[in-house]
């Protein structure tokens, strides 16, 4: 598929970038509110576990996998013939004849296979989650949520957004941040101005909002409202959205089940290739008594242990950190320049999951390629390692 | 670790979903495109190996076609130099041939010119008989009747000497004239040999000289004038 | 005003903590100057050398990485 940006498609390039311009005064984005954890539908639980966005965000990536699977696995050659099967066959088929030749650099002959698998898998679930925040929408289109914070029994209003309606569609007002009666009641006469005249329907003085909020929590004025109940667009509550999909990789708890499956992955290789004498690299017990310097010995085998440790964490960490601030840093931008800056943000976040993806594939297959080679024979193999540990 | 959002349910789903996948990945990506790029290595290995033996049976075929040739060659040379061969005897026969003809041709000429002069001096030797009788009555003076004057004459020319009487098997009688068949048949009785071969030389001038394989007698005029000469001398 | 106190040290933290980027950035600037180096005297390993640079840059990257997540949690988490 070749792109063709003469004639009439650059026209179409033209006006959606003049559209977005437009888009961006009259309905300017707002600021998600960040957290780490996933954010929690308003649904419910499923067997106990409430379910979050980046769980559905691991949903459409094994998704995609599956279909990855079917459209491979269908148009694979069987018969033999060396006939092409398809741009995308080719193009996968060529990406992984590359990253078998690259594993096949690096890892041992006798173990490539599990290695190979080992990276292939983590490289395209990794890449898959990664590239989900180049999607239009994915973090950007979900629920509104009134943002409160349940403390000691009685809710917590925080900041927000007031509601618009566009054709039956809510969205958060990013013109109008939401305040309170009480602070809009300390507002300059101006400033207030400025609200009504964008259209803001929060933070009405307090008088005006009594009789507003009598009629919206009818006669038992000194109640408490129940927040998680509210009528989408009362002015009432502050809103955000909620996304419907988050970027997996920005949830710790697919980096760390990740790490821990590569770590844990790391020492089967090791004891496969080396037996029970595999755990001579964290016991080394053998040159005590022997050496002037046994006790170092002992001492290197335990902080090869922490290591093994420390690799976990880095692992997860490393990619969560990296996902996570690119996530923000598109959400940043856009906010601050929604037109042109986050352009280049894209591309930087395009080689940011790939290199990460292929970051986190290759160092298992390091790990795991070290892992085999016996530990007392190759010093030069262990500074390696302990520098890879970092 | 609430506040980092780790939840064991969703760290557990996500190992088991890992592993799901890598084992489907396995079954229908990975093992069967290793094989496919397997099978693709070796099918050119294969034909490098092919293309390689091709070469060599080229090579070998040219090899061989370059032998074909030298030999065909070597063939064409040998057919060449026996045509060449058989040719120069063919010339040489017909040389030879040719020669023989010629020699059969100089021979035939030769007798034929021999036979012309035998006819022409028998021509000649009744008017050397006339001559010599109207020379020998001049100078004598009396006349001999013709009959005994041929006579004479023919005696002249084909007296056989007395000695060649006792010659015998194959003998030549040389006359400076042609003798007739009467005399021939004459001579051959007196010789009395098996077979006399007759032949004409004027330079004896008369007589006879009889050859025979181990003896001449000559019986010639030529030395009978050589012996009187010799005598005078 | 003590929420105030608490956003400010929130955020005093965190910038301390990307301090720590420092080394990564210095760590990545010598890793591809070195492999750049490389790749102009020994073109015919290119491959290999950008291999080798961008797994040093992942391990010089992910120092400054752990910082960015320290001033995350700080920013986010911590409440």
């Amino acid at each position: 598929m070749t792109l063709n940006w003469s004639g009439k498609r650059r026209w179409i390039a033209l006006v959606l970038v003049l559209a977005s311009f437009v888009v961006m005064f009259n309905w300017p984005p707002v600021v998600p509110v960040i957290q780490l954890p996933g954010e929690i539908y308003p649904a419910g639980e499923v067997f106990g576990l409430p379910i979050t966005n980046t769980f559905v965000g691991s949903i459409v990536v094994w998704i995609v996998i599956l279909l990855l699977i079917r459209v491979v696995s269908g148009r694979r050659p069987r018969d033999g013939g060396e006939v092409p099967r398809g741009g995308f066959y080719n193009f996968f088929e060529m990406a992984f004849e590359g990253l078998y030749g690259f594993i096949g650099s690096i890892a041992p002959e006798r173990y490539l296979g599990p290695i190979f698998k080992m990276f292939m898998t983590i490289f395209i679930l990794v890449l898959l989650s990664n590239w989900l925040h180049l999607i239009p929408g994915i973090d950007s289109i979900g629920f509104l949520h009134p943002h409160v914070h349940k403390v000691e029994g009685h809710y917590e209003l925080l900041d927000g957004f007031d509601l618009a309606t566009l054709g039956g569609v809510h969205y958060l007002n990013g013109q109008c941040a939401w305040v309170s009666p009480e602070a809009a009641a300390t507002m300059s006469d101006e400033a207030l101005q400025a609200r009504a005249d964008a259209g803001c329907l929060s933070g009405i003085p307090a008088a005006d909002a009594a009789d507003a909020a009598d009629e919206a929590a009818g006669d038992d004025h000194g109640e408490e409202i129940d927040y998680h109940h509210v009528e989408p667009g009362d002015p009432a509550v502050p809103w955000v959205i909620l996304p419907y999909v988050r970027v997996p990789s920005t949830d710790l708890n697919m980096t760390l089940a990740f790490a821990l499956i590569a770590v844990v992955m790391i020492q089967v290789m090791g004891f496969r290739a080396l037996g029970i004498g595999y755990l001579t690299k964290f016991f080394n017990f053998s040159t005590l008594f022997k050496s002037p310097l046994g006790g170092i010995d002992v001492a290197v085998g335990l902080l090869e242990l922490i290591g093994e440790m420390a690799k976990i964490l880095s692992f997860a960490f490393r990619l969560l950190g990296s996902m996570f601030a690119g996530s923000i840093l598109l959400f940043v931008i856009s906010f601050l320049l929604p037109v042109i800056a986050p352009w280049p943000v894209f591309l930087l976040e395009f080689f940011v999951g790939l290199i990460q993806a292929i970051v986190f594939g290759l160092l298992t297959a390091i790990f795991m390629s070290l892992a085999t080679v016996s530990h007392h024979h190759d010093e030069e193999h262990h500074e390696e390692a302990a520098a890879g540990a970092h | 670790m609430e506040a980092l959002g780790i939840n064991l349910g969703y760290l557990l789903i996500q190992i088991i979903a890992f592993i799901v996948i890598y084992v489907l990945l396995t079954r229908f990506v990975y093992d069967p495109l290793i094989a496919v790029l397997r099978d693709r290595r070796t099918r050119i290995q294969r034909g490098l190996e092919d293309a390689e033996k091709a070469a060599n049976a080229r090579m070998n075929a040219e090899a061989e076609a370059e032998k074909v040739l030298q030999q065909a060659r070597n063939e064409a040379q040998g057919i060449v130099d026996e045509a060449r061969g058989r040719g120069e005897e063919v010339a040489q026969q017909v040389q030879q041939d040719a020669r023989s003809e010629a020699e059969t041709i100089r021979n035939d000429a030769r007798l034929a010119a021999q036979a012309e002069r035998d006819a022409q001096l028998a021509g000649l030797r009744g008017q050397v008989a006339a001559i010599s009788i109207a020379v020998a009555q001049q100078l004598i003076g009396a006349s001999l009747d013709e009959a005994r004057q041929q006579a004479l004459i023919n005696d002249f020319f084909a007296k056989v000497p007395d000695s060649a009487r006792t010659l015998s098997g194959d003998v030549t009688v040389v006359s400076a004239m042609p003798l007739d068949d009467a005399e021939q048949q004459k001579v051959q009785e007196e010789i009395g040999a098996d077979s006399v071969a007759f032949e004409v030389d004027p330079s004896i001038l008369g007589g006879l000289i009889v050859r025979s394989a181990d003896q001449v007698v000559d019986g010639s005029v030529r030395s009978g004038l050589g012996e009187m000469s010799q005598r005078l001398g | 005003m003590e929420e105030a106190v608490l956003v400010a040290g929130k955020a005093i933290g965190a910038g301390l903590a990307m301090i720590g980027a420092l080394g990564g950035g210095i760590g990545i600037g010598l890793s591809v100057g070195g492999a750049v180096q490389g790749m102009a005297r020994n073109p015919d390993h290119t491959g290999t050398i950008q291999t080798n640079m961008i797994l040093g840059v992942a391990f010089a990257e992910a120092v400054a990485i752990y910082a960015l997540v320290v001033s995350l949690i700080i920013l986010f988490v911590l409440s």
